[in-house]
């Protein structure tokens, strides 16, 4: 029974390792993210929304990251639980990649 | 002259026929189709009337005044309180009335009939037109995924519109003109300082121009504030091009650097300033990273090594790199605009970039200068996903640093004609003539020969128009109302101008937004075009206190929001949050964190470079077909340089076959010394294919069909100075 739980705990901390670590290195949908961004967050994040007005310029990828690392403790954190793992990292993917200090933070002309 | 099958259809054609036999009386001509026209527009209550607008001849968007004398327009004035122009307007603004009573516009739908090419069209109405148009979209969606259509749209007000139409339909392949033009420049700028610069020219006391043509290719405010910066405060212009242009003519300096050469020269202005410690090393240390690392990477690239690259003499390099220092933070190299020169321009004007960060000029008076604050609101939706999508653009993965907003043409052409890495059948054009400004001409023949469906929206009927399946015709720039436009003018202003119609639409012509609306209706998407644009400008000009009667009284409003040290407490958008001249995102990436030199590739023996360049009568290939504009440049010449004229056995005037590994071409010779041996110039936009453009069908070769395809490796902006040409004696 021990062994289980030993086994069982290492499972879940290899599973959070990776989670975190996929977290960290975006590597969702980017598309899919601006599309849950709007969909779930701007409702809120917005000019004269219920929250501070949000877009993925408004911080650099490193804020992001950090941000992302402990969504569990932000404000709105209830309503980031009803969005799968996948969900969240595709909006994370989506803030981190055209964050402030991204390679692509605003249009050209 | 028009083809039959056109001139058929097209009402006015006729009457411009039957009342101008010959060439000679056209004038005569355009005065009975102008009387005929405002008498179906409806005259003007008002004898004479003063409307504010904003040009459309160019990019630079100049605020005018246009006088409406019976209800036609009569003449174009600049706007005297106009800052961004300094009140002035070019001859291609003046030109906009020859645009917009052009005998040559499109007039109706029109739809192909004959084989692609063949000029055979029908005329139809708009209902029939977008019924077809959306029936397509809407086959190639369900066909190909909806990333099967790809978008192009040209620069203008409304294009904004055609990129939110891709996204809401759900294709992700949308492409600018800016990846025929400045792309690499804004990477490399973007890369250094964390965004592209404007440069206050005005206030600068030495500038350093490379491949810029300003006095000839304007940008405003830098084109008159340069002369008046020279002219009245002293400031010192050295240019570095090839070619004489009329800049290199103008300035105190000129040198004809060896083409391709431009990262030597600067690599070692950095080489002098760096070990003769002319940096200001408290500003350096505080604002920028990566010293150490330039320092030691130019310690080779010494002004002798330099010499025996770019041509330009040792001590002419350390004299300007001095003189540099001297004047900074005053001083700069001008950033310039298009850089679609070479297949490492992201990293050539990075070595530009640099040499600005070592002279401390970034936010800073006569140095370079961050955005502004305008203020102007983009007004947001939420638009669908699609799941079948593909996950990526089709021209993705193929340069490393491409810009997600505007692709890449060159790379997206790639993508069609391969089918990989899936099937793009579809395209949407709007106001832009890839088939006229894009290297190989016979390329993007090709790939539209693959294509299922095409549509084109423009005033004219252009060479790219030409191919399309179904073409609509778009009022001028006069006719229309569009959104209002943020506006950065360096010192001078950040401001917002829009536009009201100044005369009512011609013809059945449709601005592209009433176009994409009626599309968004017949494919389910009519909730993303719910409003009108007076409503959109309202939202964009929301909280902008004053604004609304600042454009209404005056035609333009200023922000007066910080103009220098903006940066003060604010970091720098890059990894490390300094100004990097080390980088290191390209570090992480496995590019060249710092600019690199290699020679310039050499061409085939006897072979000669062609390179692109503008004057200051024509925008792109825009305007060539413009009545007063083709008066004053009706057509184009090689230029080419006595030496090679002799090898060649070519007299000036006479005619040559140009050949390259993208076609050939036909045309005069101009034998001058304004180009160097082993170089030949010509100017874009003639030689249509098009029997519509009655100036130029025909009149000239067109440079795309003999510019190589290369791209920028770093952000897949083409790479048009890498063509090489065998010039012989025509025949005939």
């Amino acid at each position: 029974m021990r062994k289980n739980l030993v086994a069982m705990l290492t499972l879940a901390l290899m599973v959070l390792a990776v989670v975190g670590l996929a977290l960290a290195e975006g590597n969702g949908n980017a598309r899919k993210g601006k599309y849950l961004y709007r969909k779930s967050c701007r409702g809120c994040h917005a000019a004269g929304g219920a929250a501070s007005d949000l877009s993925p310029n408004s911080h650099t990828q490193a804020e992001w990251k950090k941000l992302f690392a402990g969504w569990e403790s932000i404000k709105c954190a209830n309503e980031w639980k009803a969005l799968s793992d996948e969900e969240r990292n595709d909006i994370f993917t989506y803030l981190h990649d055209f964050a402030a200090d991204s390679p692509s933070p605003a249009k050209c002309s | 002259m028009p083809d039959q099958s056109h001139r058929r259809l097209t009402r006015r054609s006729f009457l411009k026929a039957a009342c101008a036999g010959t060439a000679l009386a056209a004038a005569a001509g355009q005065t009975k189709v102008l009387s005929g026209l405002v008498a179906e527009a409806g005259a003007a209550a008002a004898p004479w009337q003063s409307k504010f607008s904003a040009c459309d001849m160019c990019f630079n968007r100049c605020g005018l005044i246009a006088r409406v004398e019976n209800g036609v327009v009569t003449k174009l004035d600049p706007n005297p309180k106009f800052l961004k122009s300094r009140g002035m307007l070019c001859a291609k603004g003046n030109a906009g009335i020859a645009q917009l009573y052009d005998p040559n516009r499109l007039k109706y739908p029109l739809k192909r009939v004959g084989a692609r090419g063949e000029g055979k069209w029908q005329r139809i109405g708009w209902d029939e037109a977008l019924d077809l148009a959306a029936s397509k979209m809407k086959e190639i969606g369900e066909k190909h995924t909806r990333c099967g259509m790809w978008f192009t749209a040209g620069s203008d007000l409304q294009s904004q519109f055609v990129t939110r139409f891709a996204e809401v339909y759900g294709s992700f392949n949308v492409t600018s003109h800016e990846s025929l033009c400045l792309l690499s420049n804004n990477r490399a700028f973007l890369d250094t300082f964390g965004e592209v610069p404007f440069a206050d020219v005005l206030n600068s006391k030495y500038i350093l121009m490379a491949g810029a043509n300003r006095f000839e290719a304007l940008v405003t405010p830098d084109s008159i504030d340069l002369m008046t910066a020279m002219r009245e405060k002293g400031a010192k212009l050295v240019v570095l091009d090839p070619r004489y242009t009329k800049t290199a003519a103008l300035a105190d300096e000129w040198y004809p650097i060896r083409p391709g050469t431009d990262m030597a020269f600067m690599l070692a202005l950095s080489h002098v300033i760096i070990t003769e410690n002319l940096y200001d090393a408290a500003w350096v240390a505080e604002k920028t990273s990566g010293l150490e690392e330039l320092a030691a990477h130019v310690a080779r690239y010494n002004p002798e090594w330099a010499e025996a690259e770019c041509g330009v003499p040792a001590a002419d390099i350390r004299r300007i790199a001095r003189e540099l220092a001297a004047a900074a933070p005053e001083a700069m190299v001008y950033p310039g605009r298009r850089s679609s020169d070479y297949e490492n321009s992201t990293q050539i004007r990075r070595s530009f970039a640099i040499v600005n960060a070592l002279l401390a000029n970034w936010d800073r008076p006569g140095g370079l200068l961050g955005a502004r604050e305008v203020g102007l609101k983009k007004p947001g939706y939420d638009a669908p996903w699609y799941d079948d999508n593909p996950p990526e653009r089709a021209d993705a993965g193929r340069a490393p640093m491409m810009f997600e907003e505007d692709g890449s043409y060159v790379l997206m052409r790639e993508a069609v004609l391969s089918g990989e890495p899936y099937p793009v059948k579809g395209w949407f054009v709007f106001k832009t003539n890839p088939m006229q400004t894009a290297p190989d001409q016979g390329k993007t023949r090709r790939m539209i020969d693959t294509l299922d469906f095409m549509v084109v929206v423009d005033i004219t009927m252009s060479d790219t128009a030409y191919l399309a399946d179904l073409i609509l015709p778009a009022p001028s720039y006069l006719e229309r109302c569009d959104p209002a436009t943020a506006l950065q003018g360096s010192s001078a202003c950040a401001c917002v101008v829009q536009r009201d119609p100044v005369v009512p639409a011609l013809f059945e012509s449709r601005p592209v937004f009433d176009i994409l609306k009626g599309l968004a209706g017949r494919l389910d998407l009519a909730e993303f075009f719910d409003f009108d644009i007076e409503t959109y400008r309202a939202q964009q000009l929301a909280g902008l206190t004053g604004a609304k009667e600042a454009l209404e009284q005056d035609g333009v409003y200023y922000n007066p929001s910080k103009v220098y040290g903006i940066y003060e407490g604010r970091i720098y958008k890059t990894l490390s949050q300094r100004i990097e001249l080390f980088n290191k995102r390209y570090d992480q990436m496995g590019l060249d964190p710092l600019p690199v030199y290699s020679p310039p590739k050499k061409g085939p023996d006897k072979a000669l470079r062609l390179v692109v360049g503008r004057s200051a009568i024509h925008t792109q290939s825009s305007t060539q077909d413009n009545a007063l504009l083709n008066e004053l440049e009706p057509t184009n010449a090689l230029w080419l340089n006595p030496a090679d004229a002799a090898g060649l056995n070519v007299a000036d005037g006479e005619a040559v076959e140009v050949a390259s590994s993208a076609g050939k071409g036909r045309l005069p010779a101009r034998v001058t010394p304004d180009v160097p041996p082993g170089l030949v110039y010509m100017a874009t936009g003639f030689g249509s294919i098009s029997p519509t453009l009655t100036h130029i069908h025909g009149n000239g070769c067109s440079i795309a069909s003999l510019l190589a395809d290369g791209y920028d490796a770093i952000s897949g902006n083409a790479a048009l100075h890498e063509t090489f040409v065998t010039v012989t004696r025509s025949a005939s």
